[in-house]
């Protein structure tokens, strides 16, 4: 680009700017012709009273500058100037501009997407009244080391009465309870939510529609009193279920059987605890109940306080700890102390998904100072190719703050495009984002792109411009005519410092990017060793059927034996069944009830506690090909016809083997007698022991398994069971559950299938939060791993340019391409090495925020720091073998010659 | 010739006089203002479209195009609500500048 032409351009620019500019200059002309005709008539020749005239004025040209000037619009004038210039500039290399764009527009997207889900989860405010006045409570057992545990309602009760830094104390039940609604044209089942009645008023949220519930409603109650019970729906709820009609009020169902009322619908943006609530029904306990110990002891509420006004979380925690410490001495269980503790609501439910979130969020930066690092290297380059140009404009006579000012501007003006494209890439980031997250990891499920997420995209824009767009402009600040002309005039290629802010550019994005891979390389190290874990089952070609039976049809064993009893004998004879059984529970889905217990024979102090209950029938180990370790599995004669409640002789059990082990050491537990009381007396039931059998993980795949307690569902029954069905090879089992599903039909037309699910997608499940963080991580460090190499490549490619001369004459004198290869790939093995070193050494630091999340490793698993040094460094060297290559085989004579 | 940085904004109050006579060009200004100075004052041509600019910013005077006596287009400049009570504000201020100067040259005392 010439100069000439570039003032040319200005001129014109300036010129036939608008019509102020073209006013200005018929209104100068004008003065110029009236002055000249004047002069003429005072006697002076045409040409001369035309010099005089423009003398007079003092130059039109000066003359109109000065009243730009005086328009007082001069500097955005200028600037305007500047970033047309800035964008025809770029359109001027479309391949380059192109690269820089997409580049920032994948950082900037990526980066907005994981904000917007960070923002959603963890930052945005709850959207209830003074939020931050919202605390959780919670019970602790420092004896037996359970921590914010729910507490029993007694407590809640006695907190309520007495501890006056709360305003208000609400509760809510955590865990999402089933229920079977029923009256609407097919049986369904939804995920309730228990809160007392002044829940919802307290939060500060009105039902949408109908009415909230009231202190006096009892869930409880109305159903032993088989009133009728007042549901809330949830938006989602009433619009897909009910259709989205006013006249829902008042309508009438049957929950689990019993009469049920719809008396509300909460707001479309309330979810609470989470979003997969579909409706909520009134909880409450009359405060005469305290009396019974169970009551004390039912952990199953969190409650909620909102502290009074003035009162800090301090105080109330102090006043809360105080009252439960009396409390507990007055009537508390000396074996059991309780403490009691608080959080705020918003932190205890973001929970533990926040370190996951945060790890992901600093990634994603990472990547972004990756991109920008790149970008600013090519900018770099770029600045510096035109470092000839640059200086004749300084040479004659440019400021150089206009210099540094055009460089910038061209920065955001590729800025501009890139942050645009990455907000559009960001909200679809957003989408899939929003699919990706495994189902119950994060409390919301959508991920609103607000204003603050804009923001935040344009703050991180705007710094990402900052960050590349110093570069050049650092340059242009350091031009010295003098000597980038003398330079610029032998060869070309940049000069010295810009190869070395360069060469240190990529150095940083190659210890970034190793950073990333040897974060992403743990977490798919982990998930390896996870892969490893046995879950104690085989859950190829199984399928888990749920099923709830609501007690009004169902009321004692008899009932719920019959029917399980008779839908295990018509499954088991389906075609396409090898095997079938039922358990209360299913490994990996989550523990069932867990309780103390004794053994005969042993010393009262030597009860246990905290013992996993489920109710199996015979053919689940065989099903699910848990080993049988000792003795024997239940039998059909391991069942009562009546009696359930009695104390009898021949009651039976199964135990795990963590249990076998850690309570029968060196002894055969099989004969043995236990019982699930603390405390055994003439009314308690005992079993003996008649298997072992092996361990299955109850909870997550990630958590050893727990001591467990098995009962054969003929004598202890439970309405609730998942049916699981093997089937035979080559099969795939959810194809049986259409068949499963006419049987139950069949038996009881109003009964609906909660829940079909291939035990394969369980145990997937229960790692799918580690995938999810192993697949992003993944995805984030190969954008960073690319963007490094082609750093990499770039400087090996320009240095093996630069060095051809050197090159050309090294081959003259004897050296071989061999030797050219090896110059070359050792001076981009130089700059992998370097960033390797960083990399590795900030990992060291930094991977320990992984800790958390990591499986069987450790956070410095050098395992994991071998392979993925040796990937880089193999990388590097591809990176650099192309440009080593192409340098090797140069004809020496050819190049000597062109110099 | 006086040089019209004699006092600050004397140029803008002659401007502001002159146009109190009529609406005028530019180029009018200049030729009225060296006539009615008695051709002392010549203005520096080139300094008065910024101070024009500059005024037309302050609300002084505004422009408008019109034919001259002799059918040519030229930009008239007249005053402004705004621009007469500049004029009687600016030169209020310029005659106690004035008079200032002329106690100063007019003082015989001692040195206190």
């Amino acid at each position: 680009m010439s100069i000439r032409a570039d003032l040319q351009e200005r001129l014109r620019a300036l010129l036939f700017r608008n019509r102020e500019d073209i006013e200005l200059e018929e209104e100068l002309a004008f003065h110029m012709e009236q002055e000249t005709a004047a002069n003429v008539r005072r006697g002076l020749d045409p040409r001369e009273a035309r010099r005089r005239a423009a003398l007079r004025l003092g130059g039109v040209d000066r003359t109109a500058e000065a009243v730009r000037d005086a328009r007082g619009t001069r500097l955005l004038e200028d600037l305007s100037r500047d970033v047309q210039y800035a964008f025809r500039s770029l359109l001027r290399t479309p391949a380059f501009t192109a690269t820089v764009v997409l580049v920032l527009g994948i950082g900037i997207g990526a980066t907005t997407s994981i904000y917007s889900a960070v923002q959603s989860v963890v930052l945005r405010p709850l959207p209830f009244t003074q939020p931050e006045n919202l605390h959780v409570l919670w019970e602790s057992h420092p004896e037996t080391g359970i921590e914010r545990e729910l507490a029993s309602p007694a407590n809640y009760l006695d907190w309520k009465e007495r501890v006056s830094s709360f305003a208000e104390l609400e509760a809510y039940g955590e865990s999402l309870s089933q229920v079977t609604i029923t009256g609407l044209e097919q049986p369904l089942v939804l995920d309730g939510v228990l809160v007392t009645g002044g829940f919802f008023s307290m939060l500060g949220v009105r039902p949408l529609l109908g009415r909230d519930f009231t202190e006096a409603e009892n869930w409880a109650e109305a159903t032993w009193r088989a009133g009728e019970t007042p549901l809330i729906l949830s938006a989602r709820t009433w619009r897909s279920v009910f259709g989205g009609e006013e006249s829902v009020i008042g309508r009438p169902v049957q929950m689990n059987g019993v009469a049920a009322r719809v008396v509300g619908v909460m707001p479309e943006t309330f979810a609470f605890p989470t979003e997969h609530v579909d409706l909520w029904l009134p909880v409450g306990w009359p405060s005469e109940a305290r009396e019974a110990t169970w009551f004390r002891r039912a952990h199953s509420i969190r409650p909620v306080a909102r502290l009074a006004p003035g009162v800090t979380a301090g105080e109330a925690a102090a006043e809360l700890a105080e009252i439960t410490g009396r409390l507990d001495g007055e009537q508390g269980d000396p074996g059991m102390r309780t403490r009691a503790g608080m959080a705020p609501l918003h932190a205890f439910l973001v929970g533990d998904v926040r370190a996951p979130l945060l790890v992901l969020l600093a990634a994603v930066g990472v990547m972004l100072l990756i991109a920008c690092a790149n970008v600013g290297g090519l900018l770099l380059v770029r600045a510096s190719g035109r470092a000839r140009d640059l200086a004749v404009r300084v040479a004659l006579g440019s400021g150089r703050g206009r210099l540094v000012r055009q460089l910038l501007l061209e920065s955001v003006a590729l800025a501009l495009p890139g942050g645009a494209l990455g907000v559009v890439l960001g909200v679809a980031g957003t989408r899939v984002l929003e699919r990706l997250v495994p189902h119950g990891f994060l409390r919301v499920t959508t991920f609103t792109v607000d204003s603050a997420v804009l923001a935040f995209a344009v703050t991180v824009t705007a710094a990402a411009a900052l960050v590349f767009g110093s570069f050049p402009a650092l340059l242009a600040r350091r031009v010295s005519p003098g000597d980038t002309l003398r330079e610029a005039g032998r060869g070309f290629g940049a000069s010295r410092g810009t190869r070395r802010v360069v060469g240190g550019l990529v150095v940083a994005e190659v210890a970034l990017a190793s950073l990333l891979v040897l974060g992403a390389g743990l977490l798919v190290r982990s998930i390896a060793e996870l892969r490893q874990v046995e879950p104690g089952f085989d859950a190829e070609r199984v399928v888990a059927v749920t099923l709830n039976l609501p007690g009004v049809r169902y009321p004692g064993p008899p009932q719920v034996t019959a029917f399980y009893d008779e839908l295990l004998a018509r499954v088991r004879a389906l075609p396409g069944v090898e095997s079938a059984a039922a358990s209360s529970t299913l490994p990996l889905r989550a523990p069932g009830p867990t309780s103390d217990f004794s053994i005969a024979g042993r010393r009262p102090d030597q009860y246990g506690t905290e013992v996993v209950r489920r109710s199996m029938t015979p053919g689940y180990l065989e099903t699910m090909r848990v080993p049988l370790l000792a003795g024997r599995d239940f039998t059909d004669a391991d069942a009562f016809t009546d009696g359930w409640d009695a104390p009898r002789r021949d009651r039976v059990a199964l135990i795990n083997e963590v249990m076998a082990r850690q309570f029968f050491p060196g002894q055969d537990p099989v004969g043995q007698r236990i019982t699930t009381d603390r405390v055994p007396d003439a009314d308690s039931q005992w079993r003996t022991i008649v298997g072992v059998i092996g361990n299955e993980r109850q909870s997550e795949i990630a958590m050893p398994p727990r001591i467990e307690l098995i009962e054969p569902s003929g004598q202890d029954t439970e309405r609730d069971m998942h049916i699981v069905v093997r089937v035979p090879e080559g099969d795939d089992p959810i194809h049986i559950v259409p068949a499963v599903r006419a049987l139950v039909r069949d038996l009881d037309p109003a009964l609906p299938l909660v829940d079909a699910v291939r035990m394969n997608d369980v145990v997937a499940d229960s790692m799918a939060r580690d995938r999810f963080l192993a697949i992003l991580l993944a995805a984030f460090a190969t954008v960073a791993l690319v963007l490094a190499l082609v750093g990499v490549y770039g400087v090996s490619a320009e240095a093996a340019r630069r060095r051809l001369p050197e090159f050309g004459l090294r081959m003259a004198l004897g050296a071989h391409g061999r030797d050219i290869l090896r110059l070359t790939l050792e001076h981009g093995l130089t700059l992998v090495l370097g960033g390797l070193a960083l990399g590795v050494a900030a990992a060291l630091l930094v991977t320990r925020l992984l800790s958390g999340i990591l499986y069987g490793i450790a956070p410095t698993d050098p395992i994991t720091f071998v392979i993925v040094s040796t990937l880089l460094i193999a990388a590097g060297m591809a990176a650099s073998w192309l440009p080593a290559r192409r340098a090797a085989r140069i004809d020496p004579a050819g190049i000597l010659r062109a110099q | 010739m006086v040089d019209s940085s004699l006092l600050q904004g004397t140029l803008e109050l002659l401007v502001l006089k002159t146009l109190s006579l009529e609406p005028m060009h530019g180029w009018g200004i200049a030729q009225r203002l060296e006539q009615m100075s008695g051709e002392v004052l010549q203005v520096t041509q080139g300094s008065l479209y910024p101070a024009l600019q500059r005024m037309k910013r302050k609300g002084w005077v505004r422009s408008e195009w019109r034919s001259t006596d002799n059918n040519r287009r030229a930009r008239y400049y007249m005053l402004t609500a705004r621009g007469e009570k500049q004029l009687a504000l600016e030169r209020a201020g310029f005659e106690r500048s004035v008079g200032a100067v002329f106690q100063v040259l007019a003082w015989s005392g001692g040195v206190s």
